[in-house]
């Protein structure tokens, strides 16, 4: 029966880099899964974690924020989140941990299930709330930590003493890894994964780069999509080749004079923050219904993970989007919005994320300035459905398509 | 002088910290202000100015509002808030260390709020028992020490550092000894207990110290009051006024606490032996049992129903700073450890821009009840 239900969809080319994504992501899980069901260790992973570290020691590891937005984004993100807050979890918290949290009590998910850790690799590059999370499934779950610090680098580049200081964590935790596991580290291996990670990234770079012509050959909620697998598994041999496809059918798009965005490309805006996961559809047809193309967010830059040594792999780590001062954040921001000729920036207040929405007011205010163009913020969550007002978003995107339209007008 | 009027003198200075700062810029000293948590104030002091604390203050938010979200926690808001309204001003910096995400965003909206005093950060390794952390914390420490020097146009003395490590060990002796006579001394008010612990925020440690040993002298020479009801109390900040009072209209002695702006402060010494800085760097690797400290084995959970058990408390009450992530993390935690244990526990909520205490007055009359 489920055969037949899915031969009724077209079936996606298994050549397209919308098949190959898809699959490294959903690989992810199974292999995972599957090196469970043989009796090895699998661990949960913080997205920002060196994953040069499982991937070269052959470890498999899922990555709770992936999982929490897809319960999300197929409907069960109130639902984990009420299971957490019931154990006294603060409906204030972030609703990936909350939605991990409430997995880790009940152990199943049929939106999205995932093997159960035998430990948990933890890196705050992304926000601090991490490492109470992870301690919290340590402790729960009565299984080993292993943490990569790396703070807020408050100099606009991340200075030596900190590189240094991740550094010597990044092998603590390998080492740590190799008595627990009984894995072994190879040099030869870390070699080939930090060319996959490489070339995964240059891919990735130069695919979102291209939304700088006019109409962009894509959408950019697309981006919103793929960045699990930069996140995920940039450090695998397919990554690198699936992101290549991807480039090449965005190339190919400029030359047809077609793009992944339906519809006429009447504006162009940068979205900030983490998507709406819950209300993916909705926030993507407020855009669309009014001709905005979404075409660049910092993940653009973000997972550009193109080094050339092992101290420049490092601070590509302490320079992820949420590790990094205001004027380093902003100035990426506006570089990316001067490369993409954007016309207005769409801001998600996430409630989620006090790390990513703190100093977001200000930022935004100053890259309004800095690139002249109107800046609208809307309230929502990555996760969670309540705090997200559907009337509100319409609202500020109509405002924010008016300005943009007037600005046209003047110019 | 009795207990009595220490205490007051004590509240009075808890009130005041702005004739604090201006008393002691009226005799020419320097003051640099220390946000949460565990600045390096040692160093401040060996440097000859005065470090006093900032934890925000009981009022509405209006300016902070355009820097931050709704959803960030009162106290860091406040800090920006004051400052943009001249609060500080006179100050010659202002330390921040950045122990959870709140404070990281706090220090980049301080510094574009506020540009008129200068912000240094003070970045704490979270991995921090292994020698590579005790090297960053260091270094870390000698950024800030450099930044002073400009800040306060003087030069840092290792020699200096060791006396004023010696200082305040000093006082975290004395005030831990002040928590342990209060525990004996039921006649010793929830609202005193807190302005002692407040106003060691804005004097210089020997002075705090001189005045805490005086009132230990004369709490000892009271007779112990009549019994109330033991409680313990964990959070980052209990010093408001109404939440006090609640607390001494509800019959409530606190016998020991486990709140950021209170007892964690006092819990760790620097050690003497050694180069002082590296002294310092010891002190911040032996600090734990903190919310917005990494705890791999969250002993912070444990300590709770222990200590509420050592100090004979019938009850644990949690303050709830809201939105603070570290504590709002630990709290389902100890709670699960403080039923294990057969304590009874209640979360009350609040924030620095709360006006109306009533709710949290209903739940602690409901908890009294549980309790007796
Ligand atoms: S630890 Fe909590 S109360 Fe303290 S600054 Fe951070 S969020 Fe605010």
């Amino acid at each position: 029966m489920a055969e037949e239900v899915k031969k009724q969809r077209p079936p996606v080319d298994p050549n397209s880099a919308k098949y190959k994504l898809g699959k490294i992501a959903a690989d992810a899980y199974a292999l995972a899964t599957e090196a469970k069901a043989r009796g090895e260790m699998v661990g949960w992973c913080a997205s920002n974690f060196p994953v040069e570290i499982p991937e070269t020691l052959g470890l498999s590891v899922c990555y709770p924020e992936n999982q929490a937005a897809g319960i999300a984004a197929r409907g069960a993100g109130q639902t984990m989140c009420e299971i957490a807050e019931a154990d006294g979890y603060s409906n204030d918290l972030c609703a990936y941990a909350r939605v991990n949290l409430a997995f880790a009590k009940i152990r199943e998910s049929k939106e999205q299930p995932m093997p159960m850790p035998d430990f948990v690799l933890c890196c705050n590059n992304i926000c601090d709330c991490m490492f109470k999370w992870y301690e919290n499934l340590a402790r729960e779950l009565n299984i080993p930590i292993f943490i990569i610090d790396i703070p807020l680098s408050t100099t606009y580049e991340p200075t030596n003493e900190e590189i240094e200081y991740v550094s010597a964590q990044f092998w603590d935790v390998v080492h740590g890894l190799e008595k627990l596991t009984g894995k072994k580290w190879d040099d030869e291996k870390f070699k080939q994964v930090m060319e996959n990670s490489c070339r995964a990234s240059r891919a990735w770079l130069k695919a979102t780069s291209l939304a700088c012509h006019k109409p962009s050959p894509f959408n950019g909620f697309d981006l919103l999509n793929h960045m699990a697998v930069m996140v995920t598994a940039r450090g695998k041999a397919e990554a690198g080749e699936a992101m290549e496809t991807l480039c090449r059918e965005w190339e190919e798009n400029i030359k047809n004079g077609t793009s992944t965005y339906r519809g006429e490309e009447k504006h162009r805006i940068m979205f900030e923050g983490i998507a709406c996961w819950p209300y993916l559809r909705v926030t993507s047809s407020g855009l669309k219904n009014r001709g905005i193309n979404m075409v660049t967010t910092i993940y653009a830059d973000a997972f550009g993970f193109d080094y050339h040594s092992f101290d420049e792999m490092i601070k590509l780590y302490c320079m992820t989007p949420n590790a990094i001062n205001l004027e380093q954040s902003r100035d990426k921001r506006i570089r990316l919005c001067k490369d993409n000729h954007v016309e207005g920036l769409l801001v998600h207040t996430n409630r989620s994320c006090k790390m990513w929405s703190g100093f977001m007011p200000e930022m935004s205010r100053q890259i309004g300035e800095a690139c002249n163009i109107p800046v609208v913020a809307f309230d929502g969550d990555q996760a969670d459905p309540r705090n997200f007002s559907e009337a509100q978003y319409e609202t500020r995107v109509q405002g924010l398509a008016e300005i943009m339209e007037a600005n046209k007008e003047v110019r | 002088m009795t207990a009595n009027e220490l205490f007051a003198k004590c509240a009075e200075i808890a009130q005041n910290p702005r004739a604090q700062m201006d008393k002691y810029l009226a005799q020419g000293k320097k003051v640099v202000l220390t946000a949460p948590y565990y600045a390096p104030e040692e160093i401040v002091d060996s440097m000859g100015a005065v470090p006093m604390g900032v934890w925000g203050a009981d009022m509405e938010l209006n300016d902070s509002k355009k820097f931050f979200p709704t959803f960030i926690c009162s106290i860091v808001q406040g800090i920006v808030e004051l400052g943009i309204n001249h609060v500080y001003d006179g100050a010659s910096a202002i330390i921040m260390p950045m122990l959870c995400d709140s404070l990281k965003g706090a220090g980049q909206n301080f510094k574009a709020a506020v540009p008129s005093i200068p912000f240094i950060p003070m970045t704490y390794p979270q991995n921090r028992f292994a020698d590579f952390g005790a090297k960053y914390c260091k270094a870390n420490y000698l950024t800030v020490i450099s930044e002073l020097e400009k800040a306060l146009a003087t030069e840092f003395d290792e020699a200096k550092l060791a006396g004023s490590i010696k200082v305040f060990n000093d006082h975290n002796q004395a005030m831990r000894e002040f928590a342990e006579v209060a525990a004996m001394h039921p006649e010793v008010t929830a609202q005193q207990r807190s302005d002692v612990f407040k106003s060691a925020m804005f004097m210089t440690k020997a002075e705090h110290t001189a005045i805490v040993r005086q009132l230990i002298d004369a709490i000892k020479a009271q007779e112990p009051g009549k019994g109330r009801i033991p409680v313990y109390v964990s959070g980052i900040l209990t010093d408001s006024p109404e939440l006090n009072a609640i607390f001494d209209s509800c019959g409530l002695h606190i016998v020991m606490d486990d709140v950021a702006a209170q007892s964690r402060a006092y819990r760790t010494d620097a050690p003497v032996e050694g180069a002082p800085l590296d002294c310092l760097v010891k002190k911040f690797q032996n600090t734990g049992n903190d919310s917005v400290l990494y705890d791999p084995l969250k002993k912070h959970v444990d300590l709770v129903p222990d200590q509420a058990k050592q100090y004979g408390a019938k009850g644990v009450i949690f303050v709830l700073t809201k939105f603070c992530d570290p504590e709002e993390f630990d709290y389902p935690l100890i709670k699960k450890a403080c039923d294990a244990a057969g304590i009874p526990s209640v979360q009350i909520e609040i924030d620095r821009q709360m006006v109306r205490y009533e709710q949290a007055r209903t739940i602690l009359e409901a908890f009294i009840d549980v309790l007796s």
